[in-house]
């Protein structure tokens, strides 16, 4: 945490040891309950399939194999395609919202912008009330259109009033007045002291940003099961979600369909579970690198100025 | 978190704020850069705010004639549908509809209340041990770990649910092992209060203790230095120096999510469930039941009058919440 105090006399004020070793299997409990469901999905996607009917779900597999791998991607394989929309929308989506979150803060947050209170309840009023799910999927479907292209998986996230607050907060207490001043009086234009003086010191605050942005679109369902019906435009959420669902349904009317279809047709089991494990994957791998930023972003506005 | 949303009129920078030329002109600049912004809330968010005009009509696609002035199907077909006044509501009260009715909003009601407890003593206890572990080491280990799920999609822990418990799933397996009935959790409605709790218990905490987390930090250790030579137990320290100061953010928290009461986690009842027709009753929210009415035959007005009715309670609820949070802690309120 930023305030990180020194630790004076942290040893009358600390807890005891034995405490400390109880309070350390506990939380190494829960860290292994808050695990164990990623381990479930991986040690199933990588068992051999036979042992995993024959079987069951085990917490060690008798056999390994890495077959629904190497068929998940296979050229032409549904996994591919959601892939690649995947990190289309995403990329794409992001840059949008840095650029369209940063252009909305930067004014929002100078004292001598003159219609700074319109714009922050026109964007404000829209987190306090929208026109409901049913008069969005129209507009989205019959006057925008937007259906059934890449642009449907992101453009509807693209932007947030709720970030352009907190950037806006970041902004103010992080980018002196003095120095956009300066750079006013030595003739740079507003875009010039936006570009040149604010962009460089506010990276931190546009990092987080991006990395929520970029998280939202990649873990984004709904935008794709309200908005796409083309296989070919599936994002990889809505991919699994389609899968798992046709797969619970088929097992579960499985004996009013007798000779209809065969559970041997079915994507089996190993491979749907690597499809969760490709799925989360890219994130649990990026993780580490970028949890501070997760972090700074929640706690961003407690530094309010 | 919240305090970032804090929207702070300027009163007094700018004494007048007409929309004139003059005013135009010099801010030509500021005024291009929140440009694409305002179109994106214009479109993404405006546009469809009059079509909550849908609840009171009985909606009919129609196809305009050649001189109309949009030749947009849906905007003609709005402008042309016949109003019908209160009957969508009253469709939903119909004796047919109103167990139906009651049970999706009561789910929405309840499992938001029991989240918002389960959330916050979990939230609180895992800040303060958090904070309290000598080794800083695993205390940031382990707080990383707990923070993980927050990034996991819910179409994701609806595959783990599947996997612990389908019907060759670990926990069918053991209890086969151990010659038990085998669970059928896409049958048995009693265990999905309990299912959606735990995951939410799972996603969540780790991302609510970090505002906790940063607030305990804060505080003065002195307090504590004090407290302790006068022979405060580390529980009595708790309750009189640690709770009164989370208490303010405590409180403002609880008031926001009583303001979005009536809005549920639509990802998450609507992907663990798996659309199994046997725990109908106890998954359906009103996210839920408003986009499964919308996907059906039925006609638009009547998903539309529930939506309506939760835009407008959760509008008046976030209001009344603003004014309470204004009397107690102003300078925490949202506007």
């Amino acid at each position: 945490m930023r305030t990180a105090k020194p630790k004076i006399a942290r040893d009358m004020l600390s807890i005891s040891p034995s405490t400390n070793v109880a309070l350390n299997v506990l939380m190494v409990i829960c860290a292994i309950l808050t695990l164990a469901p990623f381990y479930v999905i991986i040690i199933a996607s990588v068992t051999n399939e036979k042992t995993l009917i024959a079987d069951g779900y085990r917490l060690w597999p008798k056999e390994f194999s890495l077959a629904a791998y190497s068929y998940l991607f296979r050229e032409g394989s549904i996994i591919i395609t959601a892939y690649k929309n995947t990190i289309i929308s995403t990329v794409a989506g992001t840059i949008l919202s840095v650029i369209l979150v940063m252009l909305y803060a930067y004014p929002l947050s100078r004292n001598n912008f003159r219609f700074s209170t319109f714009f922050t309840f026109f964007a404000f009023f829209t987190m306090l009330f929208g026109g409901g799910l049913v008069s969005y999927y129209m507009v989205m479907r019959q006057i925008l259109q937007i259906q059934n292209t890449i642009w449907a998986l992101f453009l509807p996230s693209a932007f947030s009033p709720f970030w352009v607050f907190v950037l806006r907060t970041y902004i103010k207490t992080n980018v002196p007045d003095e120095l956009i001043e300066a750079a006013r009086i030595d003739g740079a234009s507003e875009w010039t002291t936006l570009l040149r003086v604010v962009l460089p010191l506010s990276v931190p605050g546009l990092a987080t940003v991006a990395l929520f942005s970029a998280i939202g679109i990649w873990n984004n369902f709904f935008n794709a099961l309200l908005l796409i019906d083309n296989v070919e435009l599936y994002n990889l959420q809505y991919t699994i979600y389609s899968t798992l669902n046709n797969i619970r349904f088929l097992l579960e009317n499985a004996d009013k369909m007798q000779g209809l279809v065969s559970l041997a047709d079915l994507p089996s089991q190993t491979f749907r579970m690597a499809m969760a494990v490709v799925t989360v994957g890219p994130i649990i791998l990026a993780y580490p690198f970028f949890q501070r930023y997760f972090v700074r972003g929640l706690t961003i506005g407690a530094i309010k100025g | 978190m919240s305090e970032t949303m804090t929207v702070s009129t300027q009163k007094g920078t700018s004494p007048r704020r007409r929309w004139t030329l003059d005013a135009i002109y010099c801010n030509l600049s500021y005024l291009t850069m929140v440009l694409p912004g305002a179109i994106w809330l214009f479109i993404f968010a405006y546009l469809p705010m009059p079509g909550i005009i849908l609840a009171f009509k009985n909606y009919r696609l129609q196809r305009p004639p050649e001189d109309f002035w949009t030749q947009n199907k849906f905007i003609y077909s709005l402008i042309k549908s016949e109003w019908v006044g209160w009957d969508n509501f009253k469709y939903l009260i119909l004796p047919v509809n109103l167990n139906n009715t009651l049970e999706f909003v009561r789910n929405t009601l309840l499992y938001n209340l029991l989240f918002m407890v389960a959330g916050l003593v979990c939230a609180i206890a895992l800040a303060v041990i958090i904070y309290e572990l000598t080794n800083r080491f695993w205390a940031k280990l382990y707080h990383s770990i707990f923070f993980l799920p927050f990034f996991i999609s819910w179409v994701v822990v609806a595959y783990v649910v599947y996997a612990l418990a389908n019907q060759s799933g670990i926990i069918n397996t053991a209890l086969a092992s151990l010659n038990m009935p085998m669970l059928e959790i896409y049958k048995a409605k009693i265990l999905w209060p309990f299912i959606f709790l735990i995951a939410n218990i799972w996603k969540y905490t780790g991302n609510g203790s970090i505002l906790y987390l940063a607030i305990i930090t804060g505080i003065d250790r002195q307090l504590y230095e004090a407290a302790a030579i006068d022979g405060a137990s580390k529980w009595q320290q708790f309750f009189n120096i640690t709770l009164p100061q989370l208490v303010p953010t405590i409180v403002l928290l609880q008031i926001l999510a009583v303001g979005r009461i009536f809005v549920s986690d639509f990802d998450m009842f609507y992907t663990l469930p798996a659309n199994s027709a046997f725990i109908r009753e106890v998954t359906t929210t009103i996210d839920v039941y408003v986009f499964n009415m919308l996907r059906s035959t039925s006609p638009l007005g009547y998903p539309a009058a529930v939506a309506l009715v939760q835009s407008v309670i959760g509008f008046v609820l976030i209001l009344v919440a603003n004014y309470i949070v204004r009397k107690v802690r102003p300078d925490l309120a949202l506007f």
